[in-house]
């Protein structure tokens, strides 16, 4: 099969997974090794002449999933009985499946529908009732089943078995009552539930997130970078044009990184796009915090940071931005001559050995990198030092912190605090001055991940109507203070982090 | 200025200018059928200088095949020659069905011969009753149109649509033959030999129509074969290509019928071609309906070219999957390109299409027979008079929605 693959050739297949183990139980990569000794199989064919079925044979087929490829090999998967075998395997994968496609969020990227036009394209001769089964089965709380529509290639059971390393799942019965069960007193709920749906070739596992919310030939797909942790999952983001939104993420293989996976609170980053934002620049606290426009905004947080002697003043870098952003916001700090750099991240989080790396924060490596190769102390210091009184003014990049807001109070007494957000959370709940920032999905950038790999993304969609990327909005806080960070435009700063990187080393 | 009383008699002698006249004639002119502009350099009535300008009805045909399925380039095929859609229909079906490398039942193809032949008589009637009133005589125009209106009334009860038809259909039509179609047929066939030979009476021997009409828009074969000119236009110069003769296609080599051609090039000629064009249609309907089978299937058997019965596609998943592949993704055809060519209304319609494998054309590219025989047209007119342009440009039935596309 990867033989083929790799010549270009795709061999038609349902159970096989490039990283899973090998069922060959779907039987639609049949192959004929033309090659070597020959199997025949024995069959009966009708006689015209005798008026009766007679004993003869016809080649063994193999499936190419379990063939190891060999030198000298002749393999053909085109051939009048592989066709044929493709064609009978299709029909019968088809025969009691229900008459879902309109219904079906796999529609428009089933293997059935596709197998069907390319491999089949016979109507039904079976008609009678088709058989029945269970619909609608709630098997967590991300995954509904659909039994009927099952061909039981066994990949979700796999995927459960040997990526999330949990026996959940399981096969019973036989034939027509052939489904997929539970294990008894469990649900489907382990870290990974989603890539049993992610590896569903038909539509027997949906996920509750996705289902009924998008049709797929409308979407469309841009690569991403997952944010949920330091591992940095290579993504297909798919996101509706029409309506600017995205409605899901899909693992995208990548060897070094993820293989072919994606934990469920990684696949569900993507909602964080549309909820929570903070669109209007604000200034003041509590029951006094006003919008304001954005210019104003830009200029009060300068007339602010102004009045803070620059020793005093302190600079948050944020591990959920970009390198990019963070870099010019080190790049302002030095400018203004402030010394004291710290580091806000998310925290409460659980790694596992599979995927999820023990930082939830996609950029902690980036934000060190700027500031020349070790992570500055978290906000817990900043803190410390603002009641001490050695801070007076914090300018806060992100709405990511461990903090709670009322750990945070020290920041509340401090009139000089202006955060740079995409999002409400305890920083911007805590500062003077908000002025709105892009989200991840909406900027161009990188992420360094825990292996210290950069990697870096496109954005998917467009900003909201005046909300500019972090290091833009930067670049213009910089000038209302009358500095120049040295660079005009995204390739500009990015040659800056070339020499942030060597100078690291 | 001086008021002209107060001249001399010198001065006052009219000095008619000697310069040619540049005149400007349409697009919005009826003569020109609303969509081509003529410049001409007029030494008085005499044309000295012409120059040709189509494109006002291009609505970027070819390109806007390159967006949808190759099932959704039918009702744009139709507003081609939009005074014979099904001619144009059925060359669209042809040149897919030629690329994906199948042919459908023999009963289809009768079918779609019968149906192409009306569409060629009511075009022919049209155009020779628009060129006889163009020149005055209304009475011929609507005598002859009222033709067009039965043909238009069978391909109604045929199609659902009086005009713009999109019945054809990839792999097939979009319906079989009525139960009634041959009878209809049968019984309009007289009705049209009739309104045939009133035609000869009213127009052949009425000295003003020969007048306007003999001699006059002479296009010469050397000309008509260096334009690449077909059809009507290029057989009345007296050369006898027909693409139903010298290329059959469907079932026209089983016909007896004859090209008629002329031999002056002149507008009586282009006028008498289509004339008898018309009988030829008639003799090709008749031999077709005689073989045409009454009953056997209209659509090649396949579920991935031709949709699936409703019934098959709301009751079972092989009907299902064959309909939403064929509309959300399109009929896949394979890699490749042809050129496909079939005898349109006024002459070769050719469809060049080219294929990347997938469910959408990768380029279009329509050979009109209007375009050729429009550019011949400045040779039928230079030399001749300003008058003779409203018939020699009618006889060459340029149709705005092929020539532009």
């Amino acid at each position: 099969m990867q033989a083929a693959w790799r010549e270009g050739i795709e061999i038609p297949h349902y159970c096989w997974h490039p990283g899973l183990s090998i069922a060959a139980n779907c039987r639609m990569c049949l192959v004929q090794v033309e090659s070597g000794r020959q199997m025949a199989m024995p069959q009966l064919t009708f006689d015209e002449a005798k008026g009766e079925y007679v004993p003869s044979t016809k080649p063994k087929l193999q499936p190419a999933c379990q063939l190891a490829a060999a030198e000298d090999m002749v393999v053909s998967s085109t051939n009048d009985e592989v066709k044929t075998a493709q064609a009978s395997v299709q029909e019968f994968l088809l025969l009691n499946h229900p008459v879902d496609c309109p219904i079906c969020d796999q529609a428009g990227e089933c293997k059935l529908q596709d197998y069907y036009y390319e491999h089949q394209g016979t109507l039904k001769r079976k008609l009678t009732e088709p058989v029945h089964k269970p619909k609608g089965v709630r098997f967590g709380p991300t995954i509904v089943y659909d039994a009927e529509r099952c061909i039981m290639c066994t990949r979700c059971i796999r995927v459960c078995d040997e990526v999330a390393k949990d026996h959940v799942l399981d096969m019973r019965e036989r034939g027509n009552k052939n489904e997929i069960i539970l294990a008894p007193g469990r649900e489907l709920d382990h870290k990974y539930t989603l890539m049993t749906e992610h590896v569903c070739p038909v539509g027997a596992l949906t996920s509750s997130d996705f289902r009924f919310k998008a049709r797929v030939w409308f979407l469309k797909s841009r690569e991403g970078v997952c944010t949920g942790c330091a591992t940095g999952c290579n993504t297909h983001v798919d996101y509706d044009p029409r309506y600017g939104k995205v409605y899901r993420l899909r693992p995208r293989d990548n060897p070094d990184v993820n293989q072919f996976w994606m934990c469920d609170d990684g696949m569900m980053t993507y909602t964080r796009q549309a909820t929570d934002r903070v669109l209007t620049p604000t200034s003041g606290r509590g029951d006094e915090r006003l919008p304001i426009g954005e210019r104003e905004a830009i200029a009060l947080a300068a007339e602010k940071l102004q009045g803070v002697e620059s020793s005093k003043l302190a600079v948050v870098l944020s591990a959920q931005h970009t390198t990019e952003d963070n870099l010019a916001l080190a790049k302002l700090a030095s400018a203004l001559g402030a010394g004291r750099l710290y580091l806000a991240a998310l925290g409460g989080w659980e790694g596992d050995d599979i995927l999820r790396s023990n930082d939830n924060n996609p950029n902690r490596a980036g934000a060190a990198q700027v500031v020349g190769g070790s992570a500055p102390e978290g906000v817990g210091k900043l803190l410390e030092e603002v009641q001490s009184g050695e801070v007076q003014g914090v300018l806060a990049l992100g709405w990511a912190s461990a903090e709670r807001l009322e750990e945070l109070a020290p920041l509340v007494s401090l009139d000089a605090v202006v955060s740079l957000t995409s999002h409400v959370g305890p920083l911007p709940a805590a500062a003077e001055v908000v002025i709105p920032v892009a989200d991840t999905f909406e900027v161009d950038g990188s992420f360094v991940n825990a292996k210290g790999m950069a990697q870096s993304f496109r954005a998917v969609l467009s900003a909201p109507a005046d909300v500019e990327p972090a290091w833009k909005t930067i670049a213009g806080l910089a000038k209302a203070l009358g500095k120049d960070l040295g660079f005009t435009d995204l390739e500009g700063l990015r040659k800056g982090l070339v020499d942030a990187a060597e100078a690291a080393q | 200025m001086e008021p002209a009383d107060e001249l001399s008699n010198d001065q006052a002698s009219l000095e008619l200018d000697a310069d040619p006249m540049r005149l400007n004639m349409g697009p919005s002119h009826p003569a020109m059928h609303g969509t081509i502009r003529m410049v001409m350099d007029l030494d008085g009535e005499n044309l000295i200088n012409l120059d040709v300008q189509p494109g006002y009805l291009h609505r970027g045909f070819e390109k806007s095949c390159e967006r949808g399925t190759w099932a959704q380039v039918f009702p744009y095929a139709d507003r081609l020659n939009y005074v014979s859609p099904m001619l144009n229909n059925v060359g669209w079906a042809l040149a897919v069905e030629k690329l994906l490398g199948i042919e459908v039942p023999e009963r289809c193809q009768y079918y779609r011969v019968v149906l192409g032949e009306l569409s060629r008589i009511a075009d022919h009637f049209t155009c020779n009753g628009a060129s006889a009133m163009e020149l005055g005589a209304f009475t011929p125009f609507l005598w002859l149109l009222k033709v067009r209106d039965w043909v238009w009334d069978i391909l109604e009860r045929e199609t659902g649509a009086r005009m713009t038809h999109s019945f054809g259909r990839i792999g097939g039509m979009a319906a079989p033959p009525t139960p009634n179609f041959k009878d209809d047929v049968r019984h309009l066939i007289p009705e049209i030999f009739k309104v045939v030979k009133e035609t000869e009476i009213m127009l052949l021997r009425n000295r003003i129509f020969l007048d306007r009409m003999q001699g006059v828009g002479v296009l010469t074969k050397e000309q008509a074969l260096s334009y690449g000119c077909t059809g009507p236009v290029a057989r009345s110069t007296g050369i006898p290509y027909d693409v139903r003769k010298d290329h059959p296609y469907l079932v026209y080599d089983r016909f007896d019928f004859d090209v008629p051609i002329g031999e002056d090039g002149d507008n009586w000629d282009r006028f008498m071609v289509r004339l008898e064009e018309i009988r030829q249609s008639i003799r090709i309907i008749e031999q077709a309906l005689e073989q045409m089978p009454d009953d056997g299937p209209v659509n090649v058997d396949d579920p991935r070219i031709v949709y699936p019965d409703k019934k098959d596609v709301y009751t079972t998943i092989e009907a299902t999957i064959a309909h939403f592949k064929l509309v959300m993704e399109g009929l896949r055809v394979p890699e490749g390109e042809v050129y496909s060519f079939t005898e349109g209304g006024n002459g070769e319609l050719g469809f060049h299409i080219v294929s990347d494998g997938s469910g959408t054309p990768y380029r279009v590219r329509v050979r009109p027979p209007c375009w050729y025989n429009l550019a011949a047209s400045r040779e039928m007119l230079l030399g001749g008079m300003i008058a003779d342009i409203i018939p020699t440009f009618g006889s060459v039935n340029m149709i705005g929605g092929e020539c532009d596309r």
